[in-house]
């Protein structure tokens, strides 16, 4: 089981149950370090003191906030703690809502609950919420502090696991306003155009199947550094052009449809599949 | 400064920008639509990061025409798109009067709940527990409304910082205390007793608005 990254105590009511938090995603990055192209020396990053022109050891570094004014202030790691909220060890669970009507714009990163403890009554307490949850389809909207900051965090049940999601603040989403949408009314379509989109829409819909869809990426990336290390060089692929946007809607969505019903959906998936193994 | 991958402890493959930039492909100006889904089949766990799409140069007609189509059709497009010399996996969904793209966590990037090694209590929770808990849910149900929660730390931080810069010295609070053990139905009986069977009730600031705002509902 993967190390828990903080441990509490999920507070539900007067309800206690003992957890820890554990990460629901593994990072598969291909991770590179800096090196000195010349001799393939590692990169090293010193702490420089830009006054006295002298490297500064770990104990004297403090953060500096500055003020609107240009003015610094200074704040030391015993301050911050000072104002971290008093609840530190406990997820308060503050409210009930449904997960249909939260924005997946909100959701931060996933992690998992788990039951600590050998205490049985903490695991009984533990699936009685799973279990309550699931069948509510309720998630739990608390806050919690991790790491000398303070989350909100929905908690809701998947695959039989109770699952904590830390979410963004409402003032941390930036309001879509300024983004130009076309929503001058002489950009609307026709109601031809509609149709002919929803029907190219229902003609490619298929079942969400997160397997299927591979990190060709990284797949990719691997498969440079193996040949690099193999001795080949490697050549940068021709970038596409970006398509022009089609000038005729109704003859490019009906093209579209025609392709799809002589058979297209198949040629879809294959140049898909050319594609991945490109 | 050039970018080492470690392929064995020590030993180390020098790959320059473009030799990684090589393995972006080639779409970069586009996102490209393979498939359509319904929103509610994927799992929240599956979502990233979100950006706002505006409309290029001509493309007003057919953003908006998109745009339309998949809130009629209820479909969330599923696509690639590379940025940064990253090809991502992106769900495309209308928000508002916007388009909205979030790039998706792949499947092999989550962890397997089986791997969890979850211990299994001697035995269930009893009817009677998980009908009160179940009613203790209900009367803490609410609508979701994200504006009713604020970064308290974040405001406390800049409240601490406002008082160093008058010069203040800020108080040292203590650190909280543990909860212990209980017995779980007594817990429950005594939570719902304390939050009775109106509205529900609300802890650190938070207040019903609900009331307030009868049921209108934010469009998502």
């Amino acid at each position: 089981m993967p190390r828990s990254l903080w441990t509490g105590s999920l507070s539900f009511g007067l309800v206690n149950v003992p957890v820890g938090l554990v990460t629901a995603v593994r990072d598969l990055d291909l991770h590179f370090r800096q090196v000195h192209e010349k001799d393939g020396a590692p990169i090293e990053v010193q702490r420089w003191c830009s006054e006295e022109n002298s490297e500064v050891p770990l104990e004297e570094i403090t953060r500096g906030y500055e003020l609107d004014d240009g003015r610094q202030v200074t704040v030391s790691d015993l301050e911050l703690q000072a104002v971290q909220p008093r609840r530190t060890r406990t997820i308060d669970i503050e409210q009930f809502v449904d997960l249909a009507d939260v924005d997946p714009i909100y959701f931060e990163h996933p992690y998992f609950l788990v039951p600590v403890g050998e205490d049985d009554g903490s695991a009984r307490a533990y699936r009685l919420l799973t279990e309550v949850m699931s069948r509510t389809e309720r998630a739990a909207l608390g806050r919690f502090v991790m790491r000398a900051k303070e989350y909100l965090a929905i908690v809701r049940e998947r695959d039989g696991a109770l699952t904590l999601t830390t979410m963004r603040f409402a003032d941390e989403v930036r309001d879509a306003g300024d983004v130009d949408a076309a929503t001058r009314k002489s950009h609307k379509p026709t109601r031809k155009q509609l149709d002919a989109a929803v029907a190219v829409i229902e003609e490619l819909t298929c079942e969400w199947d997160p397997d299927k869809h591979k990190d060709r990426y990284r797949a990719r990336l691997k498969r440079v550094v193996d040949r690099k290390r193999k001795g080949e060089t490697i050549k940068a692929p021709k970038q596409a052009e970006q398509p022009e946007p089609a000038s005729d809607l109704m003859a490019a969505l009906e093209q579209t449809l025609q392709e799809l019903s002589s058979g297209g959906s198949a040629r879809w998936s294959e140049k898909r599949k050319a594609e991945a193994a490109g | 400064v050039a970018k080492g991958y470690e392929v064995r402890s020590g030993e180390y493959v020098l790959l320059e920008q473009d030799e990684i930039d090589a393995a972006a492909g080639e779409q970069s100006h586009l996102v490209e639509l393979e498939e359509f889904v319904r929103a509610e089949e994927i799992d929240p766990v599956f979502y990233d990061r979100t950006y706002y799409l505006g409309v290029g140069d001509d493309g007003q007609d057919a953003y908006r025409l998109l745009h339309d189509a998949l809130e009629r059709a209820d479909r969330v497009g599923i696509g690639r798109w590379t940025f940064h010399n990253r090809e991502y996996l992106v769900a495309v969904r209308p928000r508002d009067d916007v388009l909205a793209l979030h790039t998706m966590r792949f499947a092999a990037e989550l962890v397997d709940v089986d791997s969890l090694d979850l211990p299994a209590p001697s035995r269930k929770p009893s009817r009677r527990e998980i009908e009160m808990a179940g009613t203790l849910v209900e009367s803490l149900h609410d609508d979701f409304e994200p504006e009713a929660f604020e970064d308290g730390y974040r405001r406390r931080v800049l409240k601490l910082i406002e008082a160093k810069a008058r010069g203040e010295e800020p108080d040292l609070p203590e650190p909280a205390e543990e909860p212990g053990g209980m017995d779980l139905a007594a817990a429950l009986e005594a939570s719902l007793s304390k939050s009775g069977n109106g509205a529900g009730k609300r802890k650190s600031g938070r207040t019903s608005r609900r009331a307030a705002k009868g049921k209108s509902k934010a469009k998502r």
